[in-house]
């Protein structure tokens, strides 16, 4: 198996919100159960990535469920039951009596197609393109569906050419050096402890240890130049540092921007805006505060979506907008006016 | 003890019935459910009026259903459209993933991986929910080492309702507004894909009105999707016609292929950066790049935020489209526009 397979980041612990997950929940740790004979809370709970208190809970449930049963009362003999003493002193788990399940449940429509569909975005890791791996498993997946799979896909993500280095880097836990096009238009070396690969769409960035700012900073792959991997070991591992799922911390930096934009439109607005910011109604559009660390990145996103957002204060930020889309307007003033009334090409 | 006082929780109901339906045979009627099954009894009146129960029956039934498990409703064949001697059951060869189904441990923690692409979004309880299936085989991942943490955004508005409606297959209503026109145009479509191409969501249906395949990029839907409680029209052949996505992507492909923009870019700048790693440009011998797109109105939206550091050289519709952009925003943001507080 690949490299960056291998390198797989911990999902964040998932609590069941909802009836619908405990159900699911319920259905899948029967026949885990089932398969292992014994085992304990504890790897059982590692297993499922949840706390054990929800193993626990859950086999409490477990031992008072059932089937009404030919008396319709629910009888000792109609539900399941447990092994009290090895769950009491052992905290082991050991099923003694069954019901009704014996077999892990099939997969819905939605549910083969999220996997399906992620699977086809993950074919543009460089280890893993044209690998055959992905259409068997795919395939495995669509006969384990209560239904056919529904049709959601992901066009592989566009990948790129430092990706591999980077992945060899991070396998081998050694540092990496390369020439950064900043935000502000500069370039510079920088010297970085790779921590971390993560996409969003077709973006690719680089999550590390940069060792000229003594911090932890993203950098997107396309604005990298000259990679170079070295033998130097990495000084922190990812394991020993926080990395949030948020690309960039907006809350450490100290401009605050009010955009204003179409209220369909957040999703454009990607880290800009992250999920849970507040977002208040001004008429048909929405507005938020943002944290920017300066204006360079802000202009080049509200000029890339003209008409959807726009930069209600403070004035210097819609200064510098306005001055980036009048500097991009005058390289064409000498071009003469072409005036075109087609929409163009493309979907619908 | 009276039994009404004791509390069954929502998982508890919903666990005992998925039990109830898979240990008979022959299906229990709705009554019978009602009556004897956990979460239920406590609240049936012998005889009496058990609307609200019943509703809760059905709105139980769905969560069940929508979590893969076959629930079915078996009519009394002397009495059909009698919906109180229907039989219900859970078939338990349709429950059971079939037994020939195994995951090695390469690939549960490629699944793993496959399934984290979704940690936010309408997809993210579909997939954990997938992944707590997969587990319940048993089979152990390789050591997570943390490296990689791939992720799809869904954040339009449209992903949720339009998914649903897919998996449903019913039709969907919603305003569109097309890139030149002023005002979203009301469409009816039958969905027959979701796909994502290059970053952006797109929409593959069947449009009712012009009785043809359309594909719409969700950020164009104004407004709310409605999801009809009309079934898709389409022939049962052709819904369960597999890669419909497939066939939507390949003509976005060929789409993306054919359109070809032609721009120059200040030397050293971000554009000049970055849009000479976008896939599929090419470098000129004159230093221009020339880049692919598969809509008009997306690469403008593109290169306008690059502000200065392009000039777009061709297509002319394309040179229009970013100079208008450029100028809506110059003129949004002078300060002369500025709203007092």
């Amino acid at each position: 198996m690949t490299d960056l397979n291998q390198n797989i980041a911990a999902a964040a612990t998932p609590t069941f919100k909802f009836a619908k997950d405990k159900l699911a929940f319920l259905l899948s740790l029967v026949p885990f159960l089932i398969e292992r004979d014994e085992v304990t809370v504890t790897a059982t709970a590692r297993h499922f990535d949840v706390s054990e208190n929800t193993i626990r809970e859950a086999v409490n449930l477990l031992t008072v469920s059932g089937i009404p049963g030919e008396s319709d009362f629910y009888q000792h003999g109609d539900l399941f039951d447990i092994d009290w003493d090895a769950f009491e002193l052992r905290d082991e788990i050991i099923l003694t009596q069954l019901v009704a399940i014996d077999d892990s449940p099939r997969f819905s429509a939605r549910e083969a197609a999220a996997l399906i569909a992620g699977l086809q975005y993950l074919q543009s890791l460089p280890e893993n393109a044209g690998s055959s791996a992905y259409a068997h498993l795919a395939a495995t997946l669509a006969r384990g569906s209560s239904g056919a799979p529904s049709e959601v896909a992901v066009a592989p993500a566009e990948g790129s050419s430092w990706l591999a280095s980077i992945t060899a880097a991070l396998t081998e836990g050694t540092r990496l050096s390369f020439s950064y096009l900043n935000s502000q238009g500069g370039r510079e070396q920088r010297e970085v402890d790779p921590l971390r690969v993560d996409s969003t769409n077709d973006d690719w960035y680089l999550r590390g240890w940069d060792h000229g700012r003594g911090a932890i900073r993203t950098f997107r792959l396309d604005r990298i130049d000259a990679l170079k991997t070295t033998t130097e070991p990495i000084q922190f591992k990812a394991a020993d540092v926080h990395l949030s799922d948020a690309l960039f911390d907006a809350s450490a930096q100290d401009l605050t921007v009010v955009l204003e934009f179409a209220t369909e439109a957040v999703d454009l607005l990607g880290d800009y805006v992250p999920e849970g910011t507040r977002v208040t109604q001004h008429g048909e559009f929405s507005r938020a505060s943002v944290r920017v660390a300066h204006f360079h990145g802000l202009k080049r996103l509200v000029t890339s979506l003209a008409g959807v957002v726009r930069v209600v204060s403070p004035p210097e930020a819609r200064m510098a907008v306005a001055e980036w889309a009048a500097a991009g307007a005058a390289r064409y003033a000498a071009t003469g006016t072409t005036t075109s009334h087609t929409t163009g090409n493309g979907v619908v | 003890m009276a039994e009404s006082s004791v509390h069954v929780s929502v998982e508890e109901r919903l666990f005992s019935l998925v039990l109830a339906l898979l240990s008979s045979e022959y299906g229990l009627t709705k009554h019978q459910i009602l009556g004897t099954v956990q979460g239920y009894r406590q609240r049936y009146a012998v005889g009496g009026d058990n609307a609200t129960l019943e509703r809760q029956f059905e709105r139980d039934k769905d969560d069940i259903r929508e979590l893969g498990v076959p629930l079915e409703t078996v009519e009394d064949p002397a009495e059909p459209g009698n919906n109180q001697e229907s039989r219900y059951r859970i078939p338990k060869g349709d429950y059971n993933l079939p037994a020939d189904i195994t995951f090695t441990s390469e690939e549960v923690t490629l699944l793993n991986l496959a399934g984290m692409v979704w940690r936010e979004g309408s997809l993210s309880g579909d997939s954990r929910r997938a992944l707590l299936k997969l587990h319940s085989l048993g089979v152990e991942t390789l050591e997570p080492v943390v490296g990689y943490a791939p992720r799809v955004r869904t954040r339009d508005a449209a992903f949720g309702p339009l998914t649903d409606a897919l998996s449903r297959r019913l039709q969907v209503k919603f305003a569109y507004l097309k890139p030149g026109e002023t005002k979203a145009r009301e469409r009816i479509v039958d969905p027959l894909a979701v796909v994502q191409h290059r970053g952006r969501w797109y929409l593959f249906g069947l449009d009712q009105k012009v009785d043809a395949e359309r594909t719409y990029l969700l950020s164009r839907i104004a407004g709310k999707v409605t999801v009809t409680k009309k079934t898709s029209e389409l022939s049962p052949h052709k819904l369960g016609e597999e890669g419909s996505a497939a066939r939507c992507l390949a003509q976005l492909d060929a789409i993306w292929e054919s359109n070809i923009a032609t721009v120059n870019t200040v030397a050293g700048s971000d554009a000049d950066a970055r849009l000479e790693k976008r896939g599929g440009s090419i470098r000129n011998s004159d230093a221009s790049l020339s880049l692919h797109f598969t809509d008009t109105a997306l690469i403008a939206d593109e290169l306008a935020g690059f502000g200065p550091e392009v000039l777009v050289l061709a297509p002319a519709d394309l040179i229009d489209a970013v100079r208008r952009r450029l100028a809506q925003t110059a003129a949004a943001h002078a300060l002369a526009s500025e709203q007092p507080a």
